[in-house]
């Protein structure tokens, strides 16, 4: 026993500032999501989250982190894919992934800065597109502080993660696979299909669930690009804490548990997901 | 035809990259009507808030680091020394951060260290530096320990120890001068991941209220054209910076990059 | 007219050529080993053959129809890889009646057939269970009834030993076998293990440096090597140098003895080869030392040094009869027909 006393004093200040700066605030903030003001027990603060002005931020939120994760996947796994079996020579595959690894990093305010000075309304390929080609890109509906502007932007720090994830899961797909399935009559369609999609099929889903949680707890670049014109989740919640505009704190409590019910929900399926990969990936 | 296509894919993709650099690097030249100048970095460099701001953020993301190492080195060591039947619970807190968003921690920091709590740690400059510190090291945290954790699994961690104590090393000998420097390589890789995160991070230094690089950004973004395009060329700059050393080390100890 | 025919293969890369004319008749039902070192060129052929390389020059010819330029999933054939290659998404059933599924075969004739197949590879209870779950050995017992089950016309097998261990390899060599001869199926193997090439084949092409240096059926091959490298690699092998006496009468000289060949030689030097088995210890002949004895059970392995180098000679084993002990001077010979003469 005391042996075992010992052991756990090993950990001890690992949970205790896991405890103190992890645990308990979030839990502190989930509790207040079911209490009043007077500190009793309700459901008052969750029925208001469906408020319109919050509905419609929740829904843009997720709407956001749906394209932009969806996007994410389908072009990252593009490149991927074509850096691993699309027959470009062998030497692009390292500057990618270097490239990847700094890019799924440069989120936050200086990406906003990046993005605005390439479409923003003066931006280099907004000028161009106007000179070159006369093409005015906001006349045309185009707007960096919106759905389709935030998404795009997104996509910068999005399909690098992609890559860096999904590039170690094509490269496990073996090359007998597909030769197996080719010398037993299979076309490429049918061994995409029927061997080679299912396999990854955990990975992507996985993956997805990851970028989606990665662009809804994203605060500085949405809030560097549009300021608060764009009443995304995070930066209502952003506005929230500043200054109470909800004018009722125990309603930001309540959106900020939205908030982790929301990724907390996306990253257990990727942990799921990418069990279920790593067991048939043995 | 398959050929076409991965080059299709890659050359669209690699647009895609390179025109938010171009544009940037190139707006960050156009403050002189007219010509080509450097006039937004000297703008911004000689700024008193810039370099203020600037320092603040590189020495917490080295505290963040030195933290960052002392809680988790001697955590994930022990754990893979004594406690192995731990560490699925050790790595799921260490990707908590992952799942809570950043503003929903820091939102829990302002609620529970106010003035009038047990630990009114918001009160002062340096209790807030040293809760703004805690929250960096906390979104740290699965970096630092996936890779510290990586690295240790290249070690036979218990031989090694019961080596040293039958040499007669003591605890702080065998974790300083054996564990540490036999897992230096993923700790710094660690780190300079750890180093890119926080010199620019934005949220929960506005909303604890400190001068740090990343607020210090967004107002000049908000009242600025041209700084803010030299702005994000310079932290671009760090960024890669800090990647590319960190892939130089990796390389140099052999340890595998922990994918975000 | 035989089954299949490689005529005249060729492959390079770049500029290097692994292959170089190679031809080949094999009949159909015949079993056919690639036994060579790795980089020999066997797997190349092999990879020919079932369609994933295209050949630099030269023709692959099935039943009488031209499959050279043939995609891999147009040309019928079976395959079998060292690394099982089991989808591991699939069920061992799913996997077995996969060929079938790709090849339109309705659902019902598919399962009888997977039944039929998992009985024939002894594994009729495992059909729901992933690959993953299963043995080295069974998940290749797995990939022989997928490789089989849409009744290839030929049956390729890559190394299929290879990656198990050595009591599974021999239960499995010969459970391939059985099927094989139970089918009737043309099949080529790769090996690199000659041991299992002499073993399991009816015929045996012993390649090098992407040229068949020698084809027959396994007693050919060991007991007449075509080339020093054949002789030198099937099996083991005493060398000896030696020079010729009389050519008309085949006598020549080691270390001082003379020995009778009975066959004629060219005059000048030689060098004699024997097997272990074939030498035995003499009152005359090669003046020789004992070096060390190994029993084996069944058999004695001895050790001489002859000159300076080392020989081994196997005998069985006589209950009655002491071991030579290490030191003792000998003498040793072999029967005419035991020499091998290399170099010549």
């Amino acid at each position: 026993m005391r042996q075992i006393g010992w052991n756990w004093l090993g950990i001890l200040p690992f949970f205790a500032f896991a405890l103190l700066f992890l645990v308990l605030p979030t839990m502190n903030i989930v509790i207040g999501a079911f209490q009043n003001p007077q500190g009793q027990f309700t459901f008052d603060n969750l029925a208001g989250l469906t408020s319109p002005r919050i509905v419609s931020s929740f829904a843009i939120s997720i709407k956001v982190s749906l394209a932009s994760a969806l996007l994410g996947c389908l072009i990252g796994f593009a490149m991927a894919a074509a850096v691993v079996m699309g027959g470009v020579p062998g030497w692009i595959k390292a500057p990618l992934m270097t490239f990847s690894g700094v890019a799924s990093n440069f989120a936050g305010v200086p990406l906003a800065f990046a993005f605005i000075a390439t479409l923003g309304r003066v931006g280099l390929v907004t000028m161009l597109l106007r000179q070159w080609f006369g093409i005015n890109i906001y006349a045309l509906g185009f707007n960096l502080l919106s759905f389709w502007g935030l998404t795009l932007t997104y996509l910068f720090f999005q399909i690098p993660l992609m890559i860096l994830i999904i590039t170690p899961a094509l490269e496990g797909l073996k090359r007998e696979w597909r030769e197996a399935a080719e010398v037993l009559g299979a076309s490429t369609g049918q061994y995409w299909r029927m061997v080679a999609l299912p396999i990854l099929f955990p990975s992507l889903l996985g993956t997805f669930a990851l970028l989606f949680a990665n662009s809804f707890g994203a605060v500085a670049t949405a809030y560097a690009l549009t300021g608060s014109s764009l009443s995304i989740v995070p930066i209502m919640l952003f506005a929230q804490i500043r200054g109470d505009v909800l004018q009722d704190p125990h309603l930001g409590y309540a959106m900020a548990f939205g908030m982790i019910v929301v990724t907390g929900l996306a990253n257990l399926a990727y942990v799921i997901m990418r069990t279920r990969a790593e067991r048939w990936m043995r | 035809m398959k050929r076409v296509w991965s080059w299709a894919a890659l050359i669209l993709g690699g647009l895609y990259f390179l025109l938010p650099l171009i544009g940037t690097i190139e707006f960050s030249l156009r403050m002189r009507r007219g010509e080509y100048s450097l006039d937004a970095y000297r703008s911004v460099l000689s700024d008193a808030n810039f370099r203020a701001t600037f320092s603040y953020s590189v020495v917490m993301a080295l505290l963040t680091i030195v933290l960052g190492v002392l809680i988790v080195v001697p955590t994930a060591y022990w754990v893979r020394l004594r406690l192995p039947r731990l560490r699925p619970v050790i790595e799921f807190i260490t990707l908590l951060p992952l799942v809570i968003p950043a503003i929903v921690v820091v939102f829990g920091y302002i609620r529970l260290y106010n003035t009038s709590s047990v630990l009114p740690l918001t009160g002062t400059a340096s209790g807030t530096n040293l809760l703004l510190l805690c929250g960096y090291a906390t979104l740290a945290l699965p970096y630092m320990y996936r890779a510290v954790d990586t690295g240790l699994s290249t070690l036979d961690v218990r031989s090694l120890t019961e080596a040293a104590q039958s040499l007669g090393a003591g605890w702080t000998r065998i974790i300083g001068r054996l564990i540490l420097p036999n897992v230096l390589g993923a700790v710094m890789s660690g780190a300079f991941l750890s180093f890119a995160i926080v010199i620019g991070e934005f949220t929960m230094a506005a909303l604890l209220n400190r001068p740090a690089f990343g607020p210090y950004m967004q107002l000049l973004g908000a009242n600025r054209a041209y700084e803010p395009a030299a702005l994000a060329v310079i932290a671009f700059a760090v960024t890669w910076g800090c990647m590319g050393v960190m892939q130089l080390i990796s390389r140099l100890f052999g340890t595998r990059i922990p994918a975000k | 007219m035989s089954f299949l025919t490689l005529d005249h293969l060729q492959k390079s890369f770049g500029t290097t050529r692994v292959v170089h004319g190679f031809d080949l008749s094999v009949e159909k039902g015949e079993f056919v080993s690639f036994l060579g070192p790795s980089g020999c060129g066997k797997t190349t052929v092999l990879r020919m053959v079932a369609g994933f390389e295209t050949p630099s020059a030269g023709r692959v010819v099935i039943d009488g129809q031209d499959v050279t330029r043939a995609r891999p999933n147009q040309r019928r054939i079976g395959m079998v890889f060292q690394s099982y290659a089991l989808f591991p998404n699939l069920t061992v059933a799913e996997n077995v009646g996969f060929g079938l599924k790709v090849g339109g075969v309705p659902r019902a004739e598919r399962a009888g057939r997977v039944t039929e197949m998992l009985e024939l590879i002894g594994l009729p209870d495992l059909g729901g269970r992933y690959p993953w779950q299963l043995s080295g050995g069974q998940q290749q017992r797995v990939a022989l009834a997928r490789a089989l089950a849409p009744r290839p016309r030929v049956l390729l097998l890559d190394e299929p030993l290879s990656a198990l261990d050595a009591k599974i390899r021999v239960s499995l060599r010969n459970q391939i076998r059985e099927i094989q001869q139970q089918l009737g199926i043309t099949t080529i193997f790769v090996t690199h293990d000659q041991e299992e090439a002499l073993s399991i084949s009816d015929r045996i092409v012993v390649m090098h440096k992407g040229v068949a240096d020698q084809i027959g059926t396994p007693a050919q091959i060991y007991n007449q090597p075509a080339t020093d490298f054949v002789a030198g690699f099937v099996g083991t092998l005493n060398r000896f140098a030696a020079e010729v006496l009389d050519p008309a009468r085949g006598i020549v000289r080691v270390e001082g003895a003379e020995i009778a060949l009975d066959r004629p030689l060219s005059l000048g030097g030689v060098t004699l080869a024997a097997r272990p088995e074939s030498l035995r210890i003499a009152e005359h002949g090669i003046p020789a030392e004992i070096t060390g004895v190994e029993f084996l059970g069944s058999v004695q392995r001895l050790r001489a040094r002859v000159g300076g180098q080392e020989v081994v000679l196997d005998r069985f084993n006589e209950p009655g009869a002491a071991l030579p002990q290490p030191g003792v001077r000998v003498h040793l010979t072999a029967p005419p027909s035991g020499w091998l003469v290399l170099g010549e």
